[in-house]
């Protein structure tokens, strides 16, 4: 008896908020367990104090432990008797032999039979009651009266499948549409990057307008690594690219050069072996390498046997001394088998390559405390030191770039991921509002079903439990449904992703997603589920006919006008994408992409010394290639438009000097993209030649050098359109500046080719012949575009036999050029995608939320309209009443939307193409759809509501 | 009239614990004691003698079985369990604790 327990609660009166008595179970009423008999002339009995004695300190331990026992041997007994049932006829014998005896008593003490046996029942009290009482303190009562609450749920929503489809429904889109989504993003913005402390690395070099990817060359690293202070240490790599392991099976491999400190800067460590020591980063020491986990598994079965073995690669050995962690990755996401120690002269870096050294990428780790912003500081001095190696022309183009490697990594993800979560959460919202909604409305509708059961003697928590158990088992069946739906749409959504957002198909369902959406579905549903069942019903309530709570149905109008001004956001949000993407499919690209083949054949360095060699076999190609049969025209050039060329092939226009012509100001800007081609790349893309003539093949041996403007380029360097015969000096700038170059002769002008990518505006270009007179111009890195009426899968097989008459190691890789073309718009296309599919998604909830809204609307009130009919009301009367109900809350909705979508259209200026973010064309075409749609959703329960029967209103409920 | 003072349910759980302390005895016997040895003053209700009966049961302070009763009719007797036994002890020196407590209060000058 230690403490007080209240298991009866105390007696009161109460009173609902609004003044009102409220209605209270008769069974609240305190149960008199003891009457104490009063006497005349004391104390009326005994009253004791609900209070507990207080507590010797010395004895507290010692009681806590007899406590604790005493409640675990009182658990076991419970546990016991939970699975044995006491049958309740014992409970009646039992209490049947009590009255008995008191009646027996009662007879001894002379009452008549009749009289005894009725104050034998007075004084006992009520018989069912102590019946109930006595299965009440059963063990297992508690779980049989949930078990009830469960099939009581199920049989309501056995009765209304429209209310319990729809919930199940509306859960689980949002929960599916959320949680694959979010998986999507969360590899995206949160992956761990495989590195020891990823967030203090960064990656650092020269940025310029051409090459947005910072770099570095030899000559600027070793100075800044020298003179340094933010950084705990740096390091660099030298790029990825494909090398031969000669053996008994040659196989191509990916192998990168990488500095001595590149594993211990990134804090990786080889699983077995070591790393390189720097001793075997000197030039011309024996090489060593470090070879990935794939490999190791590959060839050598995970054998640690495979340490200090010796293998070839490019025909020199080399030593294998340690192996790669399993999830390895080079900060910028080339594909690596091998590592090999650079082996850079550092000495060398200031001659080679006109003075500036060799190109590298560098990546440091900032000291503690060092923020990316500070180390920018602090490296200023040091690049500005640097920056006199750079010639003057375009010195100020340079700039110093530092950033954390997740940075570079994601750089054009990181938008596109933010507007899917946004319009993720969006749809969540939309459908925790459908859910509320529903809960509310049916919270109504049976409210006097529970003011009825409280009548009856339903405890508060009883009545809180059982609907508690309702919305419990709605969320729980729709969090599964929506977890299985997600799976189903993160398959979906990678199978269509492009190839650009890198790591998406390793995405798969995260466990603290899902957890965190059937949360919030449970929540949503619990406080949405219980809110009703927490009023105290009114007595009202009992008599009236019809449940009207006004506040409810406020409510539930405020939430269907939120419905449909967010959904009003997706859906100009995904309009803008489709418009956004249809503009980039009908880009005129200047060429023709159908029947055009492009093949390229990188040939493995190693067999092929110096650029005569590839000269030659390229040509020998074309020359088979021309002999297929089906092939009109074969044009080779050294990049592929509407791609944008890297800076290796472009230039500024300044560095364009027309022989006899004052030179270009370097200030008007703009970038060139060249081109080395041959005559027939005109023919085969149906580039026109607008002035002049294109090349000819005896060009080619010719000795002259020879140049075609693209029309921009004529607008700009000849602007009174004399370009033919003109001759052109272009700036070198190896070994410095210098104009004493080749002159081109000009020899027509082409139409203008997009070529900086498909959201890029048109570059003025310039084509060079690429003639035999310049071997050293030719390199692995052309590619062959073939005109050809028939399928490429009858081509391929007769290309491949070709080219492998002539090398058969060459590999081979051909593809339609609209399948080039077509994968530069995958991202655009996913992005439409997906947000397209939210918009749909987000709109169909709202039309049901409001749909759902409307229908009570109707039924709440099918006794007030058929007053109205019975009063003279036409049927056009009542459907113009619904309708403006309904339209009003869609019009409410839809300004509040349209309003909040054009503040968050101007996020999405940059992701659109040829499209403004306030396009007026794509909000009309919203509201329109929105407007059909809420109509008909409006419209079927007020048809409903025009065919009710005055007659059978007026008397129903 | 005054109004009946009401007891709470763990003092009935102690008054049965010590009423079974001297044997055991069916529901019928137990109310009929408590109303003799107090004199009458303490009534029990039957409609809450046998839930607390019960309850007790399920925790395990004491144990019932069927027997024939004093006129050969089957009645449940219930008995004290050791455990009942170490509780009723306990329950007993927190009561008297709490009256000796109640009395300086009332007695105070």
């Amino acid at each position: 008896m230690a403490g007080w327990r209240s298991s009866y609660p105390t007696l009161s009166q109460t009173t609902r908020k609004d003044g009102a008595p409220g209605v209270r179970g008769c069974f609240e009423e305190k149960q008199i367990l003891v009457r104490v008999a009063p006497k005349d002339d004391s104390i009326e009995g005994l009253a004791f104090l609900p209070f507990a004695a207080p507590q010797d300190d010395s004895t507290l331990g010692g009681s806590l432990v007899k406590r604790m026992s005493g409640t675990m041997q009182e658990f076991w007994t419970r546990l016991r008797f939970l699975f044995s049932r006491k049958r309740t006829q014992d409970t009646d014998e039992e209490l049947q032999f009590h009255i008995d005896a008191q009646m027996e008593a009662n007879l001894a003490a002379g009452m008549t039979p009749a009289e005894s046996r009725r104050q034998a029942l007075i004084l006992f009290g009520g018989v069912e009651r102590a019946r109930e009482a006595c299965s009440e303190a059963r063990p297992g009562w508690f779980f049989d009266t949930l078990w009830q609450d469960v099939r009581y749920a199920l049989r309501g929503f056995r009765r209304n499948p429209v209310f319990t489809v729809t919930a199940l429904a509306t859960l689980a889109l949002g929960i599916g549409a959320t949680t694959a989504v979010l998986s999507v993003v969360d590899r995206i913005l949160f992956r761990p990057l495989p590195y020891a402390h990823a967030d203090r690395l960064v990656s650092m070099g020269l940025v310029q307008p051409l090459e947005k990817q910072e770099f570095t060359l030899g000559g600027f690293y070793y100075e800044w690594r020298d003179n340094q202070k933010p950084f705990e240490s740096m390091t660099f790599e030298r790029g990825a690219g494909e090398c031969n392991l000669t053996a008994s099976n040659p196989v191509r491999l990916h192998c990168a050069d990488v500095a001595a400190n590149f594993l211990p800067t990134l804090g990786v460590t080889p699983v077995i072996g070591r790393n390189f020591l720097p001793e075997e980063d000197v030039p011309n020491a024996p090489k060593s390498a470090l070879i990935s986990d794939a490999l190791w598994l590959a060839r050598y079965n995970r054998s640690r046997d495979v340490l200090n073995k010796q293998i070839d690669i490019d025909g020199k050995p080399v030593r294998i001394v340690g192996v790669l962690p399993a999830g390895f990755e080079m900060p910028r996401l080339q594909a690596v088998d091998v590592l090999l120690p650079a082996q850079m002269d550092i000495g060398a870096q200031h001659t080679l390559n006109g003075g500036i050294g060799l190109p590298m990428w560098a990546f440091a780790r900032l000291k503690p405390g060092v923020s990316v912003a500070k180390a920018r500081a602090e490296m200023d001095s040091v690049f500005r030191y640097t920056e006199q190696w750079i010639p003057e022309q375009f010195r100020q183009q340079f700039q110093l770039q530092i950033r954390s490697i997740r940075d570079r990594q994601m750089q054009d993800a990181y938008r596109a991921a933010w507007v899917l979560l946004g319009a993720a959460l969006a749809v969540m919202l939309i459908a925790c509002a459908n859910v509320a909604s529903l809960f509310s409305a049916r919270g109504a509708a049976r409210e006097r079903e529970l003011a009825v059961r409280s009548a009856l003697g339903a405890s508060r928590f009883r009545i809180i439990r059982q609907t508690l158990t309702e919305a419990l088992l709605l969320a729980i069946a729709g969090a599964g449904a929506g977890c299985v739906l997600a799976e189903i749409l993160l398959r979906i959504f990678i199978s269509i992703s492009p190839s650009g957002i890198p790591f998406l198909a390793n995405a798969q369902l995260d466990l603290r997603i899902i957890c965190f959406a059937i949360l919030l579905a449970l929540n949503c549903a619990a406080i949405c589920g219980v809110a009703p069942a927490l009023e105290r019903p009114g007595s009202i309530a009992l008599a009236a006919r019809t449940a009207n709570s006004g506040a409810h149905t406020r409510l539930r109008g405020f939430l269907v006008v939120a419905q449909i001004a967010v959904s009003v956001v997706l859906l100009a949000g995904a309009s803008l994408f489709v418009r956004s993407f249809r503009n980039l499919q009908r880009e005129d690209l200047g060429m023709q992409t159908k029947n055009v083949l492009t093949v390229r054949i990188p040939l493995v360095d190693s067999r092929y010394e110096g650029s005569h060699a590839y000269m030659d076999f390229y040509l020998r190609a074309e020359a088979a290639m021309r002999q297929l049969p089906g092939v009109q025209a074969v044009g080779i050039s050294n990049s592929l438009p509407p791609d944008a060329n890297s800076w290796h092939g472009g230039s500024r226009l300044g560095d364009f000097f027309v022989v006899g012509r004052p030179p270009i100001p370097p200030e008007t800007g703009g970038t060139v993209v060249g081109r080395l081609v041959t005559p027939d790349y005109f023919r085969v893309l149906n580039i026109p030649i607008l002035e002049g003539r294109g090349f000819t093949e005896e060009e080619r041996s010719a000795n002259g050098d020879f140049m075609i403007l693209s029309r921009r380029l004529a607008e700009l360097l000849f602007p009174k359109g004399d370009a033919i015969g003109q001759h052109i000096r272009s700036a070198n700038y190896r070994p410095y500046f210098s104009v004493d170059g080749p002159a081109f002769t000009v020899v027509g002008v082409a139409g203008n080719v997009k070529n900086a990518g498909l959201t890029g505006q048109d570059e003025p270009e310039s084509y060079e012949l690429w003639s035999n007179h310049h071997p050293e111009s030719w390199s692995r890195h052309c590619v062959f575009l073939i005109e050809t009426n028939l399928p490429p899968a009858v081509v391929t097989p007769w290309l491949r036999t070709q080219i492998s008459k002539l090398d058969p190691t060459a590999p081979v890789e051909v593809e339609p050029l609209t399948q080039t073309v077509a994968r530069l718009a995958d991202r655009p296309r996913f992005e439409m995608a997906l947000l397209s599919f939210f918009a749909a998604t987000g709109l169909l909830l709202a039309v049901v939320g409001l749909y759902g809204v409307v229908a009570f609307l109707v039924a709440q009130r099918t006794q007030e309209i058929g007053v109205r009919m019975a009063l003279g009301a036409t049927q056009r009367n009542i459907l113009e009443r619904v309708l403006a109900r309904g339209m009003g809350l869609v019009l409410m909705g839809g300004l509040i939307g349209l309003g909040a979508a054009f503040a968050v259209s101007r996020l999405l200026r940059d992701l659109l193409f040829g499209v403004s973010a306030h396009d007026p064309w794509s909000f009309v075409s919203v509201v329109l759809v929105l407007s059909g749609v809420a109509l008909i959703a409006t419209l079927i329960p007020a048809l409903a509501a025009t065919r009710v029967n005055p007659n059978v209103a007026l008397r129903c409920e | 009239m005054a109004s009946s003072p009401e007891l709470l349910q763990g003092t009935l759980d102690l008054l049965i614990l010590r009423t079974l302390a001297l044997g055991s005895m069916h529901g019928w016997g137990i109310a009929q004691r408590i109303q003799q040895v107090s004199k009458d003053v303490l009534q029990v209700g039957q409609g809450s003698l046998y839930p607390a009966l019960h309850r007790l049961e399920y925790k395990g302070w004491i144990k019932a079985e069927w027997g024939p009763s004093e006129n050969n009719r089957r009645a449940k007797f219930y008995s004290l369990t050791p455990e009942g036994q170490g509780q009723l002890e306990a329950e007993r020196s927190n009561w008297e604790r709490m009256a000796e407590a109640i009395g300086l209060v009332l007695n105070q000058v």
